[in-house]
């Protein structure tokens, strides 16, 4: 008992002391402890497997509600409010902030309320807020910009919480059913079909989850002059005939974000971030290769994330209507009982690729801010063991994430090349209508 | 006569009161101190990153014990084989010393890596020989499997390339048996796959056959086993991951058949011996469902028939914090895939009790036995360990490490998984490390004659927690009780000295016979006292990778002798002894003179019904369920609403005098209508019933509603597809008119009906009805409005709603006259409710509590019976039965919280049990939290809601807000009335085997006495509950005399009947059963 009433008085010593010495100081953020916090979420994803919709809206929100704090006082940006569905302007601060503590706390306490695991966001937390003392930044000023974040988060979650995402938890399961070219799940798992009523979440910009309805998937068949089974049997021999590269290129853009891995009774899980995750990473890349600041990366972040959002919505919306069946079951059952895809099939229908679809999108939210020729080397999959690879350009680096899913064997080619054209359709909408930028909303509201 | 024996269930409740007071020196079985007995052996395993369970599954699965007397000093001498380290043999010097002779005798072994190890005069010349299996092929696992032939000399010679047995492949096991009775030994070798593929695969993967994994048959031709595994049927696949094998004559046509157990999807095999050198396998035919991870096995007579019945072991937990961090079974999708699909057959993860009923089939009982929870379990023994006359069990049980750890295969692992594209170097030791240690205590249960056993694992066994594989039993000390001795797994073995002693008499048999199969191997031994048969078999293969001492073994309890012994040799000659003495082992030689012969025992007493084809009196029912999955849409629900179909009527619907049928159909598949025509029937087409398909019929009457003369029909619907008010909810009232049948429906009541139940109670000479409602579509535990219906002229107006709106979730009712008032009063009973005695004064009801006692229940079925015969009207109640995982009694009830717990708008339902006196739910975390998606929050790792009671995972609030139903019993049984009030007994054992959904009061053997006929079984839950199949049904005379379905000619097992009627066809009388997605049955009855 006395040895912790000493450390309470230690602790108010110390901060006493931080708060005489420093606080006149003009203290600046460094963009890197967003990224951190970003990453942060991003992990915590990955720990709680949510799946890549489910994972896509938590970087949504989170985004958001850091972006609409910068735009809150900074004259360059435009908020989102009344450009989103529903979403409203936020409060204002009623007290001397820091508009980047509170941008990023903002972001954290969405994100911690949207993922499971609180304490992993809170040990970060903890130590984000003792980096801030570190730095000098005045307890007043950091106990009033982290409640004017959560402040925020309040808000921005309780426009979340109309999106429908509750009530689509428990709304009826897929049904699996032995019909021709039905989806069906897949080994080894044979996990249950993912979000079958993702559609029905709320759309962030695009007016409707199936505004972007891409062409049918080529009819079911397993007649060898058919064009069908000339596209499965491409996935097949593509798969059996792998260049090191393909293989390469198909793995990092794997993406899974619970990959089972079976060997008799020992079970367990390789998880990897989702494809919206490696898309957040690709925007950190992109913005600390620009030297963004933080409003500037909250922009950047917001921008794709809604992208990415939006995507998943719409490709998901195809996903559930043509519930195609996917190569490896076609290919098992009708070509070669023994072949396995080189990505392990993820648990959701076939039809569009979710990766080539907000790929796509994404990139043409990202080249919107940092232009056509945007040379990055992608290192986001390196704490999972993938090499880095560069690309010249986002569009260069979502068309090979789309391809990659004919090199990995869970997708034929239409889903790939329709994916790409809807997700490009869902990102020019994004770009074309949110307006992140006062002077540039401005202008085009003229134009 | 198969007259079931009511002391079933007295005796269970004897045995519990047995339980307190035992101290430790009353344990039955008494730790050997090894070391000082002179048993160095140690099975110690060595995991490296370059060799351990990611490269080779089974590495912990452990050696063999193979236990015989070598040496032929009357003392059973003890072989133990090494996974990686060396055999050892070690003579029994007798008070329970004993001598390593294993350098001596040749028998260390040169593989690198034994499995099990089994004893058997394999070369016919009196001395016991041992063969040794290996899994040689893998990674760098050399070898072959080993045959050390006895020189008589304690020492061996290993000669398996001369015998033909010197396999190089992926050997668990082997049985010695003469499968063709040509007197000299054939083996079957098990096998097991070393890879489990992704997918399921198809099963035509057995008929591929596999040298390294496949299982072989090899027959012994004059001293070479010659492989005729493809010829004889047996299977040998890739697929094929034997673990269990067990040899018995379990259809008792003197010819051995083999039941073998396969770990994973692929199904267990149970080979019936054709007799003429080939095998069918029969699995789907015989058994309703089996084991799914199948481990070791054994067999044995545990109700006293005179028939084998089986246990197959697999890994399910007993301990409720273990039980929610593992991984369970798989979910209900998964199961329709693999087994619709693939071709698989229905396989749950616990062990499964095999209960032989005679007529080819088995009834599963091993919840109601209480045997089938015994997590990671290896090797199961039946032996009459305290020597009371009934089989107890002993189940080994064990691993290392968890690897079906929740925690650990969604989380954990992933941390600590070297990041490399190398899938084989993906899990280093550390990573291993972390998986929970899965050392537990042995398992042993006190059998009681019957189905029941009593968990005596604390009061008999040593407390010591080991990882125990391999068993086998035998009498170490020669004082006539049995001893114990199983393998461990990095630790020595444990030998467990049976204190028995003289408490209780014993006999024990050695058998001689002559050719080649010196010990008997497939003798039948019978023992008589009082009436009472013990049954044993002499196969030594038993448990899992090992062979016990070649010996017959029977418990006589306090008394002196036996009435008789009679033994069947292998060539079906039968020798009897008279009145033999106990307590001494009886050598019994083979007598080639006696002339009597073994004879196919017949379990059929008294034929009551012959099963015929539909076609013989014209039928071509057969009822399809529709596709939708309660489940897919209500995650929490117990137990499907959608199955409750199809309805059935007997009527003369087209008045001429002779009886039709009516059979509902289930959603969008229409009716289908028989009459009689030419003494037959014949399909007719009602349009205006067909055109009704989209509705589902659950129940239906043929009677004359509206006085013209002209049967009407009264169609009772529900299906739970369709919701709130949807049409197709509406009951269905078809009139008969000049013009044909013109539908009216009853207005506004959308419930889901169970039972329609006409009845003229107001005496106004119409028709009256009541509808009991068992649910409310989308919205499962929310009270069904029932309703009664008055006749006005043919159209029904509800009467005393408030009343009937309130019964509960009804399933079934009965009008009569229960106080003998003269006025026919309604006993109605449902589900989660108790059942509701409606008093009439002639014009209205009011509830009359005449029952003792809570007797709330899962009730399924009622009937009026004199069952005690005392004159006055009993109540039948059919329940949901002793053999599911549902617990319920009346100090601890099951119970189930309704509301809205996630508040997401609609309600859902819990189940929680009682478990050392607190509530846990039934359902795992994922399924629970498929629903409640906050919990997630909550718990982040399964370990922190493992072990979590109801009370810790919901709030006060929460539990506070819902509506509790409970249950305090789920036997079926009857209402004894008083003289005004009832009291409740059970059904005996076999009628608690599943659901009771359906009854028929009618005098079927014409003595002038109506009896009933029970019926049930029922597959619409969860895989995580199983299937209910094994009821047979039953035919009760009185409380005094109820015969099985199986002994009176039916054939009920693994259908799940929902009607019972009874037709006259032409001159005979049939019995029609109603079958959910199945085709009716057909009886003639014979008397």
């Amino acid at each position: 008992m006395k040895t912790y009433v000493n450390i309470i008085l230690a602790c108010a010593v110390l901060i006493v002391a931080n708060s005489c010495s420093t606080d006149k100081k003009d203290v600046v953020i460094d963009p890197k402890m967003y990224h951190d916090a970003v990453d942060q979420i991003t992990d915590v994803i990955v720990h709680d497997i949510f799946s890549p919709p489910v994972a896509s809206r938590i970087y949504a929100y989170s985004s958001i509600a850091a972006f609409e704090v910068e735009a809150a006082h900074d004259s360059t940006f435009r908020s989102l409010a009344g450009q989103l569905h529903g979403l409203t302007p936020i409060p204002q601060p009623t007290n001397e902030v820091n508009y980047d503590i509170a941008a990023i706390q903002a972001g954290l306490a969405v994100g911690k309320a949207l993922i499971f695991s609180e304490d992993k966001l809170e040990e970060f937390q903890n130590n984000w807020y003792k980096k801030l003392d570190e730095l000098g930044v005045s307890s007043n000023i950091k106990n009033n910009s982290t409640e004017y974040g959560k402040t925020v988060a309040k808000h921005i979650l309780a426009w979340a919480d109309k999106d429908n995402y509750k009530q689509t938890r428990t709304f009826e399961k897929y049904n699996v059913k032995d019909e021709p070219g039905r989806w069906q799940p897949t080994p080894p798992a044979y996990i249950e079909a993912i979000e079958p009523h993702w559609n029905e979440i709320r759309t962030f910009i695009i007016d409707s989850a199936d505004q972007f309805i891409p062409a049918k998937p080529t009819a079911f068949s397993i007649k060898k002059d058919e064009k069908f089974f000339a596209e499965v049997n491409e996935v097949y021999e593509t798969g059996k005939n792998l260049t090191e590269e393909q293989a390469e290129i198909a793995s990092f853009w794997d993406c899974n974000p619970y990959v089972m891995n079976v060997h008799g009774h020992v079970m367990f899980a390789t998880k990897k971030i989702t494809p919206g995750g490696h898309w957040m990473g690709i925007t950190k890349i992109a913005c600390t290769k620009n030297k963004s600041s933080i409003a500037e990366s909250a922009e950047a972040y917001a921008l794709t994330a809604i992208a990415l959002a939006d995507g998943f919505i719409s490709c998901w919306d195809e996903k559930y209507r043509s519930n195609l069946i996917r190569p490896e079951t076609v290919i098992n059952t009708h070509i070669d009982e023994t072949w396995k895809p080189l990505l392990q099939t993820p648990p959701f229908p076939e039809y569009t690729s979710g990766h080539s679809v907000i790929s796509s999108a994404a990139s043409v939210a990202l080249t919107s801010l940092f232009g056509e020729n945007f040379q990055f080397a992608d290192s986001t999959e390196t704490a999972f063991g993938l090499p880095v690879r560069s690309f010249n350009s986002f569009y260069q680096a979502s068309s090979e994430a789309a391809i990659s899913r004919l090199y990995g064997g869970i997708h034929y080619r239409p889903a790939i090349e329709e994916g790409l054209r809807q997700g490009r359709l869902v990102g020019n909408w994004v770009v074309d209508h949110v307006f992140t930028r006062r002077r540039k909303g401005a202008d085009q509201q003229a134009g | 006569m198969r007259i079931l024996r009511f002391s079933v269930i007295y005796v269970c409740l004897a045995v519990t009161a047995i339980l307190p007071g035992c101290d430790s020196d009353k344990k039955l079985f008494k730790k050997l101190d090894v070391v000082g007995a002179g048993i160095t052996f140690e099975n110690t395993l060595n995991s490296t990153d370059d060799f351990n369970i990611i490269d080779y599954l089974y590495f912990y699965n452990g050696g063999g014990i193979a236990i015989g007397d070598i040496n032929d000093d009357g003392l059973p001498d003890i072989f133990f084989s090494g996974n990686q380290v060396k055999n050892k043999l070690y003579l029994n010097k007798g008070n329970l010393l004993f001598e390593d002779i294993s350098a001596q005798a040749g028998i260390e072994g040169n593989s690198t890596w034994n499995t099990g190890s089994v004893m058997a005069d394999v070369n016919g010349d009196g001395l016991l020989d041992i063969y040794v299996c290996a899994v040689v092929g893998l990674k760098n696992l050399r070898g072959h499997n080993e045959l050390y032939i006895n020189n008589g000399d304690n020492t061996f010679s290993e000669r398996s390339e001369e015998f033909g047995l010197d396999f190089d492949s992926y050997s668990s096991s082997a049985a010695f048996l003469d499968f063709d009775l040509d007197g000299d030994l054939d083996m079957y070798l098990l096998n097991h796959a070393v890879h489990t593929s992704e997918s399921f695969g198809n099963v035509e993967l057995r008929n591929k056959r596999s040298y390294e994994t496949g299982d072989k048959l090899l027959r012994n031709d004059n001293g070479k086993f010659v492989d005729i595994s493809e010829a004889a049927g047996i299977y040998g696949g890739i697929n094929g991951y034997g673990l269990g094998i067990a040899v018995s004559d379990f259809n008792m046509d003197g010819y051995p058949d083999i039941y073998v157990g396969n770990d994973f999807h692929e199904d267990d095999y149970y080979y019936i011996n054709n007799g003429d050198g080939t095998f069918s396998e029969k699995g789907r035919s015989a058994f309703t469902y089996t084991s799914r991870f199948s481990m070791g096995s054994d067999v044995a007579d545990i109700n006293h028939d005179g028939l084998p019945d089986l246990i197959s072991l697999d890994m399910l937990p007993e301990d409720e914090t273990v039980l929610k961090r593992s991984e369970g079974d798989e979910n209900i999708n998964t199961l329709r895939m693999r087994t619709d699909q693939y071709g698989y057959y229905y396989q749950f993860e616990r062990n499964m009790l095999q209960v032989n009923q005679g007529n080819g089939e088995f009834a599963e009982t091993g919840l109601l036995s209480s045997v089938a929870a015994t997590d990671w379990s290896w090797s199961a023994i039946f032996s009459d360990f305290d020597q009371d006359g009934n089989q107890d069990l002993f189940i080994s049980n064990g691993i290392p490490h968890r690897p079906n750890d929740l925690d650990y295969i969604k989380y954990v692992s992933n941390e600590k998984i070297s990041q490399t594209m190398d899938v084989s170097k993906i899990v280093d030791q550390e990573a291993l490390s972390l998986m929970p240690g899965g050392e537990i205590n042995n398992y042993v249960f006190k059998g009681t004659g019957d189905y029941g056993f009593q968990d005596m694992s604390t009061t008999w066994l040593p407390n010591e927690k080991t990882c125990s594989t391999a068993t086998a039993i035998a009498d170490l000390d020669n004082d006539g009780d049995l001893d114990v001795v199983v393998s461990n797994v990095n630790n020595k073995p444990g030998i467990y000295i049976n204190q028995t002693n003289e408490k209780a008499a014993y006999l024990k048999i050695k058998l001689k016979y002559d050719e080649k199969n010196t010990y008997a191997i497939g003798s039948k031994v019978y023992a008589y006292k009082d009436g009472k048969l013990q049954y044993k078999e002499m196969f030594t293969v038993r448990g899992f990778q090992s062979s016990s001492q070649p010996m017959i073994h029977f418990g006589f309890g306090n008394n002196t002798t036996a009435d008789s012994v009679s033994v069947v040799w292998p060539n079906g000659k039968r020798q009897t002894l008279r009145e033999p003495h106990l307590n001494q082992t009886l050598e019994v030689k083979y007598d080639e003179t006696s002339s009597k012969q073994y004879v196919k025992p017949v379990n059929v007493d008294q034929l009551h019904f012959e099963q015929i084809s539909q076609d013989e009196i014209g039928l071509t029912f057969e009822h399809k369920e529709d596709e939708y999955t309660d489940f897919d849409r209500l995650k929490l629900l117990p137990y499907q609403q959608s199955d409750k179909g199809p309805a059935t009527a007997v009527g003369d619907i087209n008045n001429d005098g002779l009886d039709d049928i009516y059979f509902g159909g289930s959603k969008r598949i229409p009716s289908q209508i028989f009459i009689h025509s030419e003494n037959k029937l014949k399909r007719v087409q009602f349009p205006v019933m067909e055109r009704d398909s989209i509705k589902e019929d659950i129940d239906a009457v043929i009677a004359d509603f509206n006085g013209d003369g002209k049967s009407d029909l009264y169609v009772g619907t529900g299906g739970a597809d369709f919701y709130a008010k949807a049409e197709p909810l509406l009951d269905s009232y078809y009139k008969s008119s000049d013009t044909g049948f013109k539908l009216d429906e009853i207005k506004d009541y959308y419930e889901n009906v169970k039972c329609v139940r006409p009845f003229d109670y107001d005496g106004d000479g119409d028709l009256d009805i009541f509808v009991g409602s068992e649910s409310v579509s989308n919205d499962f535990g929310k009270v069904p409005r029932s309703y009664l219906l008055q006749n006005e002229n043919g159209s029904f107006k509800p009467v005393q709603s408030d009343l009937f709106a309130n019964l509960g979730m009804v399933t079934d009712a009965v009008w009569e006259d229960f106080d003998g008032d003269g006025k026919f009063d309604l006993v109605v009973v449902g589900e989660w409710m108790k059942p509701v005695f409606l008093k009439s004064d002639g014009s209205s009801f009011k509830i009359d509590n005449v029952i003792q006692g809570d007797m709330s229940g899962l009730w399924q079925s009622v009937s009026s019976f004199d069952i005690d015969q005392d004159g006055d009207q009993d109540f039948v109640l059919g329940n949901w039965g002793l053999n599911s995982k549902y617990k319920a009694s009346a100090s601890s009830p099951m119970k189930m919280y309704y509301s809205d717990f996630d508040k997401d708008g609609k309600s859902e339902t819990i189940i929680a049990i009682e478990k050392y006196g607190k509530y846990y739910p039934l359902d795992a975390f994922d399924m629970l939290a498929s629903q409640i998606v906050s919990l997630h929050k909550k718990f982040t790792s399964y370990k922190s809601f493992a072990g979590k009671t109801i009370e810790e995972i919901f709030t006060d609030e929460q539990l506070g807000n819902a509506k509790v139903y409970d249950v305090h019993n789920l036997a079926s049984g009857y209402l004894v009335n008083n003289k005004g009030t009832f009291s409740f007994k059970p059904l005996p054992m076999d009628i608690q085997l599943s659901p009771v959904l359906t009854q028929l009061k009618y005098d079927f053997d014409k003595d002038g006495e109506d009896e009933l006929l029970l019926a049930g079984n029922y597959f619409g839950v969860q895989p995580f509950n199983g299937r209910f199949g094994s009821f047979g049904g039953a035919l009760v005379d009185s409380e005094n005399r109820i015969l099985t379905g199986n002994s009176i000619g039916l054939n009920f097992i693994n259908k799940s009947v929902r009607h019972l009627n009874v037709v006259n066809v032409g001159d005979h009388r049939y019995l029609i059963v109603t079958v959910n997605n199945d085709k009716a049955q057909v009886y003639k009855l014979l008397k």
